[in-house]
């Protein structure tokens, strides 16, 4: 009641959105404005100055069957994101399983797998290129000393993505570090019960550790997905010239380029965009209805 | 009797031979993953002749200490520096203030569509980034913003989604008696905010500082996009750009590119305990 008679810069009603007014801002600039514009723009011919030019579905049907490197990197997009999620993901388990319980030197292994986490991506990315350069560069030096040959990995378009997709394994750490927490979190009474009926260890991973850990990996998921649908370092650094056989001309890096080094470019790149937001939210969505029959929540019991 | 004396001491067997296996598992593992970084260290310490000669020398026979300030130079690296370091500061102030501002006022402030407004921004999360890409890019363009710091600053002062929700979670975990003592006293939100709360949730701010370092420390496309002139790029730029010249010296590039992973790197050995519990454990707050 008290409430009432004060003025209304005073009340927790008003005070309320002064507090969250800066991300009413925020997603009113990055989130509503982004998701209209890209709408609208997809439909025109844009350089961003004058006003766009109305091309119905043009951009669409462009993309599809004049533009040639669109289903290359179309192409490219889903086989960087076939490669890394599944890798990351069962790799990171693996090394969390093993990392999970004391052992000699745990801290030191667990510090070691995240350290290329934390280095900044351009710094690591370069450092790849050096790795993969042909003539002096560490893979094929080593490959030299195992008497076999090497190659131009990122030139070459048979190689090209399998190496930039390659170097996610090195930024394990991140998918290794989330898993550990989600183990830990995992009741020890629930593994003491099961050696009391006698389960072996694979029995216990299948019926203990996977359930329990479902709703991480399930976040992980989808986290992953949309990470790799939205890669741009790795193809921007790795090979310079995405362009040249469009084997590593990932989605983000097209989108990119048709915005910024292209004339009237804009309209078209959006159309693009349009087309990554609908694949992710397919993907999410079947990643939901799929969590649905196999995460397990504790409690939904 | 026997075999219950038995038992355990097999089971302990079992259990050493398995860790046996583990710890050399995780070594043949780790070596790989470690040595690309042994590698960049040597070859930036390595001769001109040396970094490439095959077969190669592990162990440069000689330092060259001197390949760090070519590469450095080579790089411009102070100026770039200290332009990183500005907008990394300014980017980490922007988001401390603002996500803790929303995150209270999304967990402490009854509010109209209070629940409304925090389910929408954690929507926010889900939306691919590079959806605004285009359009923030025209906006910033079109305020003549472009090649200036404003566009790479002022998005952190908005509050970014997944701090805010952090922030709001963590609040949500301080019991109400915490601020149900000050506000019998007369204390107004901002004094509940920043003399009870925000001590109380430290470690969040912590990691919220250690995530944004990172995430600007490294950003790439938006300066690409947004820095044009190169007295104003910032260091992730100019080793971008220098990985692309033609002929590049290597050991000098190496040592340059081992400096600019340097902060970084120093962060991560002194805040070992945020990244390792810390960051890990983010995921799981909330989300069950």
């Amino acid at each position: 009641m008290q409430a009432n008679k004060r003025p209304f810069w005073k009340r927790d009603g008003f005070i309320g959105y002064l507090f969250i007014l800066p991300s009413l801002i925020g997603a009113s600039i990055f989130i509503i404005y982004p998701l209209i514009m890209t709408v609208f723009y997809s439909f025109t011919r844009w350089d961003g100055v004058n006003d766009p030019q109305w091309l119905g579905l043009g951009n669409y049907v462009r993309m599809f069957t004049v533009d040639p490197s669109f289903p290359k990197a179309l192409q490219a997009t889903f086989l960087y994101v076939l490669i890394t999620v599944p890798l990351t993901m069962v790799f990171g388990l693996l090394l969390a399983l093993l990392l999970n319980k004391a052992l000699l030197g745990i801290k030191v292994f667990r510090t070691l797998f995240y350290l290329p986490v934390v280095l900044p991506s351009v710094a690591a990315l370069v450092l790849w290129k050096f790795i993969y350069e042909p003539n002096y560069g560490l893979l094929n030096q080593a490959l030299a000393l195992l008497g076999m040959e090497g190659r131009a990995w990122l030139t070459d378009p048979s190689t090209a993505i399998g190496a930039v997709s390659a170097v996610s394994v090195w930024g394990v750490g991140s998918m290794m570090i989330i898993f550990l927490s989600g183990l830990q979190s995992i009741d020890a009474q629930l593994y003491e019960a099961a050696d009391v009926d006698g389960a072996n260890g694979i029995t216990k991973f299948f019926k203990i550790t996977l359930p329990m850990m479902s709703p991480v990996l399930f976040l992980q998921l989808i986290t992953g997905l949309i990470k790799a649908f939205q890669a741009f370092n790795e193809v921007a650094i790795l090979t310079q010239k995405p362009k040249a056989n469009y084997s590593t001309y990932l989605l983000c890096y097209s989108i990119y380029d048709n915005a910024f080094n292209k004339l009237n470019g804009y309209g078209y790149a959006m159309a693009q965009v349009m087309i990554l937001f609908v694949i992710i939210m397919i993907m999410t969505f079947f990643v939901f209805r799929f969590s649905n029959t196999y995460v397990y929540y504790e409690n939904n019991d | 009797m026997s075999t219950a004396t038995v038992r355990p001491r097999s089971a302990k067997q079992k259990k050493l031979v398995w860790n046996i296996l583990r710890f050399l598992l995780l070594l043949v593992i780790v070596v790989p993953m470690v040595f690309p970084l042994l590698w960049m260290i040597t070859s930036a310490l390595k001769s001109n002749s040396s970094v490439l000669a095959i077969p190669p020398e592990w162990i440069p026979r000689e330092f060259h200490w001197e390949n760090f300030s070519v590469g450095l130079s080579a790089i411009d690296f102070l100026p770039r520096f200290f332009n990183s370091l500005f907008i990394t500061v300014m980017c980490i102030i922007g988001q401390v203030i603002s996500c803790t501002l929303v995150g209270y006022g999304l967990a402490r402030i009854r509010f109209p569509l209070r629940k409304f407004w925090f389910y929408f921004f954690v929507g926010g999360m889900m939306l691919p980034g590079m959806v605004g890409l285009i359009p923030v890019y025209r906006v910033w363009a079109g305020m003549g913003a472009l090649n200036t710091y404003w566009p790479l600053i002022v998005p952190s002062f908005l509050g970014s989604p997944f701090y805010t929700f952090l922030i709001r979670q963590f609040f949500m975990g301080v019991p109400r008696s915490f601020d149900e003592a000050a506000k019998i006293d007369g204390a107004g939100h901002l004094r509940i905010l920043f003399q009870v709360l925000v001590p109380v949730i430290k470690p969040a701010i912590v990691t919220i500082v250690i995530m944004q370092f990172q995430a600007t420390w490294n950003e790439y496309l938006s300066p690409l996009l947004y820095l044009i002139d190169s007295d104003k790029w910032t260091l992730s730029l100019a080793v971008a750009s220098y990985s692309s010249l033609y002929a590049v010296e290597w050991n000098k590039f190496m040592a340059a590119d081992l400096i600019y992973m340097l902060p970084s790197l120093i962060i991560f050995f002194v805040c070992q305990k945020y990244f390792m519990q810390g960051l890990g454990s983010l995921t799981n707050t909330g989300i069950k």
